[in-house]
């Protein structure tokens, strides 16, 4: 015990030695009215716009509207704290985030403070939370891919890495389940992901934090929570801070993925914010500047030149409709804002289409240069056959002499429908969906009976995998589809058709009963 | 900056529209002095009418600050007190607040009048915290020790709050230059704590070996 004693009394000596008293300077201002997460500061004359600034007991407020005779802030913490008359300081800095490798794997608020209970995110690294977006010299072209793992997606609506696509969709449609199946495909790939809850219930979070954990894709994944019951103030800077830190990886060389669930939300915090500061509100009470608040955020996100590192900002945006409409302000704004959208219908959804992507108005602008050469080959066309095959289906309900022609691009479009069709959670890699979308396309499934293709592709899958590994190789190594691959994947098909039409002579009787 | 604000006025519960509304008036006020060059005197009598006179009858601010009062009646009692004893600049101001119904708000209109004579004279306002009262030597020396480092005349006023232990606190305006102990023995412990927690999370030393 003494020796305990010594020694904290060293560390306390070498301490106060080392202390140099300087001035206290600071600028400060007292606490007018304070309510609903934002307070009426006076004095703090020569406070910045957007400026951190002090509560007593340490709580931070961000100065969001400079008046002539006061100041309004916004409250980072427990408002319920401060009270009339408390003294505010200013800070002189921007508010930051901590980020880097500490953060990965990490369940945190939007101001960087655990909330998983495994202790204090120990690193030096820090960024603002609002920073410039890169400029145009800064950026080059987006090219490479980046895997969904969704067939519908990678397929019709590929995105690159530097993309901001937009999914968009009522409730219930499956919209975070695209995010999340995205972040669980990142796997093997070294793509740092981020999910950013905005205003969600804390019991979807905990699902989906728990999702992740399952699928073994925390260890390289951060999420940034702020849900429904925190203040406004947090769910409005939650998706800046995510972003901070997803950037920090992004000018570093790497590659990072942040999904932003969701922005209507975050829209909504912004307008309570904006309305209780007495800001004039717009169109559906939204201020003037909600645009901006949106565009600043998603500029982040970006393909940096090779001078930069060619790091890379991948954002999956998820914006919430009401009754599908999509015409409304927010989902306007956000889809000008993107380069693509993911569009989630409902009666697809209730139809057992998943992922209930609508094929019509779904698009990537960024196209076919996000895809591999593979994809591209094989997929080429099928968003807009897709898109016609539905115009045709509703055609072809009217009335009942079809001719073959028509009979035939429908039996197609039914096969290709389930064949996109895919499970939760179950990523497919890159040259597996390549093979399955190639069979469909080239209507090899034209004969086989519609609710029989989920387990011809399954099959068709495991055979290629057990029995002609090497074609499997050449496509994955090679990313692309030349005659000769072509050739071995027609035998390929052909041959599975054959074991697959012996099998069932075999046993008839079982696979009856199996079904 | 037009934020500052007059020590005498810290008390006060600030209304930020009551302060707008003073600012106007003491700009008019001074304005209409300056043109009389009697600047100073009339802040004077205003001051010690705001201050002196009026906290000794309570009825006064009532009355004054009543809108049941008419403006004709106010007038009068102006005239009553003041003519001949005041200067016509100070009556004559008086009697533009009362006929505007004003004269509720004199406190905040003299402290924004001193206020904004003071900037218009390149002078600074100044509180002196300290955890003793000062002699005048003592504060003499303070504000000329001050005033050269600031470069600016300054107006002080002088405050004793024991709870800063020792040490002194400046406000200029919305600034604080802050030497007192309380603050000084906060941030040591402040430090302490973040440097052994910064230890301790990166294993640094074990108590236990």
């Amino acid at each position: 015990m003494a020796h305990l004693t010594d020694e904290i009394a060293s560390v306390l000596r070498e301490e106060i030695v080392r202390y140099q008293s300087g001035i206290d300077v600071r600028e400060v201002g007292r606490v007018l009215e304070v309510g609903d997460g934002i307070a009426r500061v006076w004095g703090l004359s020569g406070v910045m716009a957007g400026e951190m600034v002090e509560f007593p007991g340490g709580i931070i407020g961000l100065a969001f509207n400079l008046e002539e005779n006061s100041v309004g802030v916004i409250i980072l913490g427990d408002y319920l704290k401060v009270t009339e008359g408390d003294e505010v300081k200013s800070t002189g800095r921007l508010l930051s985030v901590p980020v880097g490798d500490a953060v990965i794997g990490r369940v945190l608020d939007p101001l960087g403070n655990p909330l998983d209970g495994k202790g204090p995110v120990v690193t030096e690294l820090r960024r603002p939370v609002e920073t410039l977006a890169p400029g145009v010299a800064e950026r080059s072209p987006v090219r490479e891919p980046m895997q969904t793992g969704i067939k519908a997606v990678d397929a019709m609506t590929p995105i690159g890495r530097g993309q901001r696509e937009l999914i968009i969709g009522d409730r219930k449609t499956g919209k975070t389940a695209i995010g999340i199946d995205a972040i669980i495909n990142q796997k093997n790939s070294g793509v740092k992901c981020f999910y950013v809850a905005v205003g969600q219930k804390d019991s979807s979070v905990a699902v989906a934090i728990d999702t992740l954990r399952k699928y073994g894709a925390m260890d390289y994944t951060t999420v940034i929570v702020s849900g429904a019951s925190t203040a406004a103030p947090l769910q409005y800077i939650a998706p800046y801070s995510g972003t901070a830190m997803a950037e920090h990886f992004m000018y570093n060389g790497q590659h990072a993925l942040i999904v932003y669930d969701d922005l209507s939300k975050q829209a909504t915090a912004y307008r309570q914010l904006s309305l209780l500061m007495r800001r004039p509100p717009g169109r559906e009470a939204y201020p003037g500047d909600v645009f901006y608040a949106h565009s600043r955020l998603l500029e982040r996100s970006a393909k940096l030149s090779k001078e930069l590192g060619g790091g890379s900002l991948t954002s999956l945006p998820i914006i919430e409709t009401l009754e599908g409409e999509v015409s409304a302000y927010i989902p306007t704004n956000v889809i000008s804002i993107t380069d693509g959208q993911i569009y989630l219908q409902p009666d697809l959804f209730f139809a057992g289409q998943r992922p209930a992507m609508n094929a019509g108005i779904s698009v990537s602008r960024v196209g076919g240069a996000a895809q591999t050469k593979a994809m591209k080959k094989v997929s080429g066309g099928l968003r807009l056959d897709l898109a016609s095959f539905r115009e045709l289906e509703a055609f072809a309900q009217l009335g009942t002499d079809l001719d073959a022609a028509t009979q035939q691009r429908l039996d197609r479009g039914y096969r290709m429908v389930e064949l996109l069709k895919q499970g939760q959670y179950a990523p497919m890699e890159s040259a597996d969906q390549v093979m399955s979308i190639y069979a469909g396309t080239r209507g090899h499934l034209d004969e086989v009976k519609r609710e029989e293709v989920a387990d011809w592709e399954k099959g068709f899958l495991t055979f290629v995998r057990d029995q002609m590994p090497e074609l499997r190789e050449r496509i994955v190594s090679s990313n692309e589809v030349d005659a000769e691959t072509e050739r071995q994947l027609e035998a390929a098909i052909a041959e599975f058709k054959r074991q697959r039409a012996a099998a069932s002579a075999a046993t008839p009787r079982q696979t009856a009963a199996a079904r | 900056m037009s934020m500052q604000h007059h020590p005498k006025s810290e008390k006060r519960h600030v209304d930020i529209d009551v302060d707008r509304v003073a600012k106007i008036y003491a700009q008019a006020v001074v304005e209409a002095a300056d043109a009389a060059s009697c600047r100073r005197e009339v802040l004077a009598e205003l001051g010690s009418l705001a201050r002196e006179v009026l906290p000794k009858v309570p009825q006064a601010e009532a009355v004054f600050s009543s809108p049941k009062v008419s403006a004709e009646e106010k007038a009068a009692m102006i005239d009553k007190i003041a003519k001949g004893r005041l200067l016509p600049t100070t009556v004559h101001a008086l009697h533009v607040l009362a006929r505007h119904g004003r004269l509720g708000i004199l406190a905040p209109i003299v402290d924004a009048a001193e206020c904004l004579a003071d900037e218009l004279d390149g002078r600074k306002q100044a509180t002196f915290t300290t955890a003793m009262p000062l002699d005048t030597t003592e504060q003499e020396r303070i504000v000329g020790e001050l005033e050269r480092t600031v470069k600016s005349p300054l107006t002080p006023s002088f405050v004793v709050d024991p709870s800063i232990i020792g040490g002194l606190i400046v406000r200029i305006g919305d600034t604080i230059y802050d030497q007192s102990v309380a603050t000084s023995l906060a941030r040591l412990g402040g430090r302490l704590q973040q440097r052994n927690i910064h230890a301790i999370q990166n294993r640094e030393y074990s108590w236990h070996t």
